[in-house]
């Protein structure tokens, strides 16, 4: 299947999602008054994924700054890996910013997928 | 709310209200207005703690103009936000989350920050919350807008001392007021906000109303402005619909006075006007003719003195215009038991849509089902009151389903809430409430309404003991109207100012309220008769104009044809059987169980020997054919007697269908044939294979099959015309015992009570039965057509004829000549009476007599009835006699050597004749139709000689040409001049019986005349 491969831009972060290497990545930040457009393509990645997933899949999530509308994103996507077998996601935050590793927290009892909390 | 929720709501609020450079105060006072609304004194420093805690107002120091800046939003903010809505989409409902939203609203803009960082945040709220964008921004507008010119939505409506509104899409309503009333429609939950700008202090349900404010305008509410003028809830949902001005309804009442059929008065000067979208309910004590007043609306019942009019057309002189546009649903059930919900649904929209396709129906009953929540349920049978597979609430729903499926624009409904746990009764009534919002115009009978139930109405009709109406208009009003005419304290206030409880009890606690006697004790008198109260009704109340219209109004119904609407009918109607499995058992079994019972008793070693059972010894044959048509009558009786009764009350809604009653008997007549068919038929399989009666099958069948096709008429006819089962069933025996008692077998019908019996024919009360026509054609065919007569019948009829021409007709006829020839002399008048007796049997007999030898000449009028007699004559009449006897012995020997010659021939042919007679031929009834145990073989009756035995040998001899009476047994009648066979003659007999008490049934002849009798003795007791 293709893979979805975005750079890092002003208001949206880099996407790597990469069925044949398994990568799956997202990475920077999201400012994105109406992010909706921009997170339907990731959405639209995953849905077909699901129907033919790898043995695992590890998503890695590294922002340093996201607004409300992405974070509702976010969640939506979350979401759909709970149907995927042995989905997990490593969310990276700076070692000192206790409101991402906080976020992350909270974000992990909304969903049922396993959170790796890694700062760097 | 609970205190989880109301930690969140808290929570939201605080992170909403620290973005862009902190709390302000008018915020923080919103907040804490808001937890005083909805908490405790003690608990409200609690939130305030944590609501300060999370929007950092501890700690907060000055505020600077320029600390409000742009910074974004945390992420951590960002994710609990999330996290919070995602908690209350757990818990509230969709209208508690509209609540919830424009509270955090109102929350922004009273500070009037409208920023970037809040509003996307309110923004999320409202998207997690699942509220359309569309819906989000009427909202935001609405609380956020203090100026009306800005609200251009079709949501909105504005009431003010305008004439018409600031906005195109707006909508308008005039009002006494200083200032706007803005209203706001949130259309998916159905809920309606109000907010005031001016400077007046009005009055919501009893509260003040500060400027500005949103608030929840609920369901019965009304605002008061200080000069008296009010706004009611059921005004503004109706200016909101404007589908429901489109409507041409109304609907006129005017009853001077209906009384009852003992003499009482029931309801007295009822005026009622009413257009589309309302709904009203109607009040009153027991006894005060509630069920009444809504039976003449729904035109179930005439109006003694005064009409009711649809769009101007009297529901009773113009009845064909207002077809199908009154729903009636009665008190009890008015489903069939045996289907399933969806069946229920589906038949009844069968009836009703003809033009739509199989789909289409499938769609609508899916709907109505989703509707009124029962999608879930759909396939469960509904089941008696006894055996109950859906709730009591599911089953009233599923009955006032039956009515909105066809959407009728008028609904009459009698208790719709009785028997139902409070929250059935509210979802009821909430379903009638979105119905009367579609344009539908709503009559409900209602008792003891809860508070929330009450408030729904849009208007409510009180009765008083004795029918005299008390009140008609605004519900909550009735209480401070009731209250303010018995002076009582806070007359002004209709409903508990803190919880907005109204209590439809007060009023009837005023309007019964007793005067009470020196001891303090009420005594029987009330304080204020039931006419003082019309009295003061009649002059505070005109009765609204209603717009009035004279177009046809809104129909829904297309009726299919009466052979679809046959067909409908009988498919519900199989069904409905086929899913009763005890009956369908029953049922069927029933017959080859009997026939089991009665083959199997009656069967013995019947041969001479003793040793084997031959049939044609067996002396029960006889008896087992009446039994045959005794459980053909009965089973058919059973049957069908039941059938009408039960289906009264769905009979009863039905009629405001108009269905075809003939259409409806035709299913019930193919069902109960079918059923017929298959009982007699299995019941004749199997007794003519225990009894061995061979080659009888299908001729018995189609005789039992009609008795029991004729006993399904006559027990419709009977369920039709009485009202309980148990009469019914007790009609059974009477019905049945003179069945057998006129059958022909038991008692001879020679040998009845004089009053009744014809000698020599049946009696004709007898011919009333269907049993005696049933029992012939079965006898003389069995006798007549089985393998072994048949061949010979034709031989030993001529044989039969002969004997008795020679061994009794002859003497006897030479007996009356000699008496002729001996008395020729006498003058006595007795003796010449019998001469002339004689001599008229004697012309009856050889006035037809083929053989003539020797009397040729001689002419019978003038010998016989001119007194042409002469003892010459007699003498050459004796010797006549001679001849004749001698002439038809020989004939009889004739006879008998064919038989025999025909017998040796089949045996020659390898038969054996004695084999075949012992299978086919019965001793038994041979007797019987032989008549061979008759004592008199010929007897003299009014001027006839008659003869006794060989019933089935002889041929009838028509009077006339209507003429078609004949002793029992006779092989065949006459049927206008044609001679038929008994068979088929008995069989179009019973079929014309049939026909006839169908054709009773049609024009409920039977229910008529039981009618009048009920009638008869209710004024005996007067």
């Amino acid at each position: 299947m293709q893979t979805l491969n975005l750079p890092d831009l002003e208001l949206t972060p880099a996407v790597e999602l990469n069925k044949e290497k398994n990568i799956f990545r997202i990475e920077g930040k999201s400012l994105l008054d109406k992010p909706t457009a921009f997170f339907e393509q990731i959405k639209h990645w995953f849905q077909t994924y699901k129907s033919e997933p790898n043995p695992e899949t590890v998503l890695v999530i590294k922002f340093e700054y996201f607004n409300i509308a992405t974070s509702r994103e976010l969640l939506d996507i979350f979401k759909i890996l709970e149907t995927l077998p042995k989905a997990k996601i490593i969310w990276h935050f700076l070692e000192d910013d206790e409101d991402m590793e906080e976020s992350g927290q909270e974000l992990a009892e909304l969903v049922k997928v396993p959170f790796d909390f890694q700062p760097y | 709310m609970s205190e989880e929720i109301l930690k969140a709501i808290t929570q939201l609020f605080a992170i909403i209200s620290k973005q862009d450079g902190g709390v302000s105060d008018n915020e923080r006072g919103f907040a804490i207005n808001f937890f005083q609304q909805e908490l405790e004194k003690s608990t409200v420093d609690e939130y305030l703690k944590l609501y300060d805690e999370i929007s950092g107002y501890i700690g907060q120091t000055d505020k600077h103009e320029d600390d409000r800046s742009n910074k974004p939003t945390s992420v951590k903010d960002s994710i609990r936000t999330l996290a919070i809505c995602k908690k209350i989409n757990k818990t509230l409902t969709q209208k508690q989350k509209v609540v919830v939203l424009i509270k955090i609203l109102e929350l922004v803009s009273s500070d009037k920050q409208f920023t970037n960082q809040r509003m996307e945040i309110v923004n999320t709220v409202s998207t997690v919350f699942n509220i359309i964008q569309d819906e989000y921004k009427l909202i935001e507008s609405f609380v956020v807008s203090e100026q009306i010119s800005s609200l251009n939505f079709s949501d909105i409506l504005i009431a003010n001392e305008g004439n018409q509104a600031a906005t195109p899409l707006q909508k308008h309503m005039h009002a006494h007021v200083d200032g706007h009333f803005v209203f706001l429609q949130v259309s998916s939950v159905g809920m309606y906000f109000v907010k005031y700008l001016g400077k007046d202090s009005n009055n919501l349900n009893g509260f003040t109303m500060k400027p500005s404010r949103v608030y929840l305008f609920s369901q019965g509410s009304i605002i008061k402005t200080p000069d008296g003028g009010a706004l009611y809830y059921s005004d503004l949902v109706a200016d909101f619909n404007a589908e429901i001005r489109t409507i041409k309804l109304s609907f006129v009442a005017k009853i001077d006075e209906f009384i009852f059929p003992n003499g009482a008065i029931g309801i007295r000067d009822v005026k009622i006007a009413e257009g589309p979208g309302k709904l009203i309910g109607i009040m009153g004590a027991s006894g005060a003719g509630k069920t009444t007043l809504l039976n003449i609306l729904a035109g179930l019942e005439k109006p003694g003195k005064g009409t009711i009019k649809i769009n101007g057309f009297d529901i009773h002189a113009d009845k064909s215009k207002v077809e199908g546009v009154i729903g009636y649903v009665a008190q009890d059930d008015l489903l069939i038991e045996e289907l399933t919900v969806y069946q229920n649904l589906y038949y009844n929209a069968k009836l009703c849509f003809a033009q739509l396709k199989e789909a289409e129906i499938h769609e609508r009953v899916m709907k109505a089902l989703e509707d009124l929540g029962l999608d879930h349920r759909k396939d469960l049978k509904v089941g008696s009151i006894l055996d109950k597979q859906i709730s009591g609430g599911q089953r009233k729903r599923l009955n006032i389903a039956l009515e909105l499926i066809r959407e009728p624009a008028i609904l009459f409904l009698d208790e719709p809430t009785s028997g139902l746990s409070s929250r059935d009764s509210e979802n009821v009534i909430d379903l009638l409430k979105e119905l009367s919002l579609k344009g539908k115009l709503i009559f409900v009978v209602i008792h003891q309404p809860s508070s929330d139930i009450y408030k729904m109405f849009d208007k409510m009709i009180l009765m008083d003991t004795g029918g005299y109406p008390t009140y008609y208009g605004n519900p909550v009003a009735a209480v401070t109207y009731f209250k303010k005419a018995t002076n009582q304290v806070d007359s002004g206030r209709g409903q508990c100012e803190v919880c907005g409880n109204v209590n439809p009890e007060q009023i009837f606690n005023i309007i019964e309220a007793r005067v009470v006697d020196e001891y303090g004790q009420p005594t029987n008198k009330r304080k204020v008769t039931p006419m003082q109260w019309n009295e003061m009704f009649k002059s505070n109340f005109k009765p609204a104009l209603i717009e009035k219209t004279h177009e046809e109004p809104p129909q829904s119904l297309h009726l299919p044809s009466r052979l679809s609407q046959a067909i409908i009918f009988t498919k519900r109607n199989f069904l409905a059987k086929l899913s009763n499995k005890q009956y369908l058992l029953i049922n069927l079994l029933e017959a080859p169980t009997l026939a089991i019972l009665l083959a199997f008793i009656i069967k013995y070693k019947s041969a001479p020997s003793g040793k084997e059972y031959l049939f044609r010894y067996n002396e029960n044959l006889p008896a087992f054919m009446l039994m045959a048509i005794i459980v053909a009558l009965f089973m058919g009786l059973t049957v069908s007697a039941e059938e009408i009764i039960r289906d009264r009350k769905i009979l009863k809604r039905e009629s405001f269908l108009n269905l075809s009653w003939s259409s409806y008997l035709i299913s019930k007549l193919a069902i109960l044939f079918l059923l017929s068919a298959i009982q007699t038929f299995t019941f004749i399989i199997i007794g003519n294979w225990i009894l061995e009666i061979q080659g009888m099958t299908l001729a018995f069948w189609f005789v039992l099959f009609t008795t029991s096709c004729f006993a399904n008429v006559l027990g419709l006819n009977i369920s039709s015309a009485f009202n309980s089962a148990v009469t019914v069933y007790i009609l059974i025996p009477l019905l049945l015992i003179p069945q057998m008692i006129l059958s022909g077998l038991l008692f001879d019908f020679d040998k009845l009570n004089e009053l009744l019996s014809t000698k020599g024919k049946v009696p004709l009360m007898a011919d009333l039965m269907t049993s005696r026509w049933a029992y012939e054609a079965i006898a003389v065919y069995q006798f007549k057509n089985n393998e072994y007569q048949k061949t010979y019948y034709d031989y030993e009829r001529n044989e039969a004829e002969a004997d008795f021409r020679s061994a009794y007709l002859a003497d006897e006829l030479k007996k009356k000549n000699q008496f002729l020839i001996d008395t020729y002399d006498s003058k006595e008048d007795s003796i010449l009476q019998i001469q002339k007796i004689n001599k008229q049997i004697l012309f009856t007999e050889l006035k037809n007599e083929s053989f003539k030898a020797g009397i040729s000449e001689v002419d019978m009028n003038s010998v016989f009835i001119q007194n042409g007699y002469t003892p010459k004559i007699g003498a050459q009449l004796n010797q006549y006699l001679d001849d004749y006897k001698k002439h038809y012995q020989k004939e009889y020997n004739a006879n008998s050597d064919l038989i025999e010659k025909k017998m040796a021939f089949y045996q020659s042919q390898g038969f054996d004749i004695q084999q075949e007679k012992n299978s086919y031929f019965n001793e038994s009834l041979s007797d019987l139709v032989r008549n061979v145990s008759a004592k008199e073989r010929i007897m003299e009756y009014q001027g006839m000689l008659i003869q006794h035995i060989d019933p089935v040998f002889q041929s009838p001899n028509p009077k006339h040409f209507a003429d078609y009476r004949t002793a029992f047994f006779f092989p065949e009648k006459n049927l206008f001049g044609l001679t038929v066979s008994t068979y088929t003659f008995n069989l179009v007999v019973i079929w014309c019986m049939t026909t006839i008490f169908f054709i009773a049934l049609y024009f409920e002849v039977l229910r008529r005349i039981v009618g009048i009798f009920g009638q008869f003795s209710l004024s005996l007791k007067k």
